[in-house]
């Protein structure tokens, strides 16, 4: 009790607040992380659905997942060679 | 008879499985159900001598899966608790000599002869995971509260849920001391970051290093809280979802529990 009144006293956080903490943010990270697999996956299948209304430079298409801190997102880079006209 | 099979599992090793598995199927035993035990950890096979049964071994689960024995052969009956069996793990093999597709076939077997089929699950989630999980129709995620295991815990329960399995959690080897001084993680906190319903907690208890020295069932030892948790689990398991879940508490001196009732304590 009395190391519980002088931790609240001096303002130092219970060991386990930080344990929390950092599961949380772990578990957040790690259900980010993508495979390899999947990134080719969605590749293959981006490219097929671009193609059907551009006619793109398939060497040069880039796909990336970038990370910040606080976010992840999905960046997809191509050049446009033409339009499909149908 | 259709029995239903559950796998203990947890992703991380050391965490309480082999333990949770013998104590939970001594105690489904003891409520009169005929409960099989099967180690499914290949090559470093570790449930038999838990339960004391390391000398009776004949013949093993891979023997019983490839159709080498039958599984009565396969199946030890311990002789102090009625309706247990164990079904050893083989030492020689390796996880790769069964595949899921086999699992599935010997789960029918199993379900047709016993009430309850636990599989004690090794660690790691590759193919040793997949055999065990491969016929469960349900599962305990065992984990302790540390870091490390809460997250291999909920990479596991990701895996059960897409086999559309909806796992329940047991928190092994809490120090209610530790707890109450905001050093462990408190059972609260673990579900709150898992978001799956809890079945049982068990707190760390020297029974059970000394039950596994002698081979005797923890859950015969009288003074055991963690032998008493398992029981209470296993009647959960069983059905008897009313009965409460105990939170194991300091033994500390009467202020100091007087502290934590008035929230003095953290
Ligand atoms: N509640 C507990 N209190 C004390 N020791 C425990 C408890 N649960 C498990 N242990 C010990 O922890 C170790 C690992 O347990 P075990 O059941 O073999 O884990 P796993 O099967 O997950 O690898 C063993 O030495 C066991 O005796
Ligand atoms: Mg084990």
């Amino acid at each position: 009790m009395l190391n519980g009144f002088l931790k609240k006293f001096l303002g130092k956080s219970d060991s386990k607040d930080v344990a929390k903490k950092r599961l949380k943010f772990a578990l957040i990270y790690d259900k980010l992380e993508v495979s390899d697999e999947t990134l080719e996956n969605l590749h293959r299948d981006i490219v097929e659905v671009i193609s059907r209304y551009f006619e793109i430079d398939h060497d040069a298409f880039k796909l990336d997942i970038h990370r910040s801190d606080d976010l992840s997102a999905l960046v997809v880079n191509t050049p446009i060679l033409s339009a499909k006209h149908r | 008879m259709e029995g239903k099979i559950i796998v203990v599992t947890s992703g991380k090793g050391g965490v309480g499985k082999t333990t949770a598995t013998a104590s939970i199927g001594a105690g489904l035993a003891m409520e009169g159900k005929r409960v099989a035990v099967v180690d499914m950890d290949i090559g470093l096979r570790n449930l038999d001598v838990v339960m004391g049964l390391e000398n009776r071994i004949v013949f093993n689960v891979v023997d019983a899966v490839k159709g080498k024995c039958k599984l009565a052969q396969a199946a030890i009956k311990d002789r102090r608790i009625n309706n247990l069996f164990l079904i050893p793990a083989s030492q020689s093999d390796n996880k790769n000599v069964l595949i899921p597709e086999d699992m599935v076939r010997f789960g029918e077997t199993l379900k047709a002869e016993y009430d309850y089929i636990l599989m004690d699950c090794p660690a790691g989630i590759e193919r040793g995971f997949e055999n065990s999980v491969a016929a469960a129709d349900e599962a305990l995620v065992v984990c302790m509260p540390e870091v490390s295991s809460v997250r291999d815990a909920d990479r596991v329960i990701g895996l059960l849920y897409a086999r559309s399995i909806t796992p329940k959690l047991i928190v092994n080897r809490i120090v209610p001391e530790m707890v109450e001084r905001g050093d462990m993680l408190s059972h609260e906190d673990i579900v709150d970051v898992l978001s799956v319903d809890l079945i049982g907690l068990v707190p760390m208890d020297d029974n059970v290093i000394v039950s596994t020295n002698t081979g005797n069932p923890l859950v015969l030892q009288k003074e055991s809280k963690a032998g008493a948790a398992f029981l209470r689990i296993a009647m959960r398991v069983n059905g008897r979802t009313d009965l409460p879940i105990e939170v194991p508490r300091a033994q500390g001196k009467f202020w100091k529990r007087m502290g934590t009732k008035f929230g003095l304590g953290k």
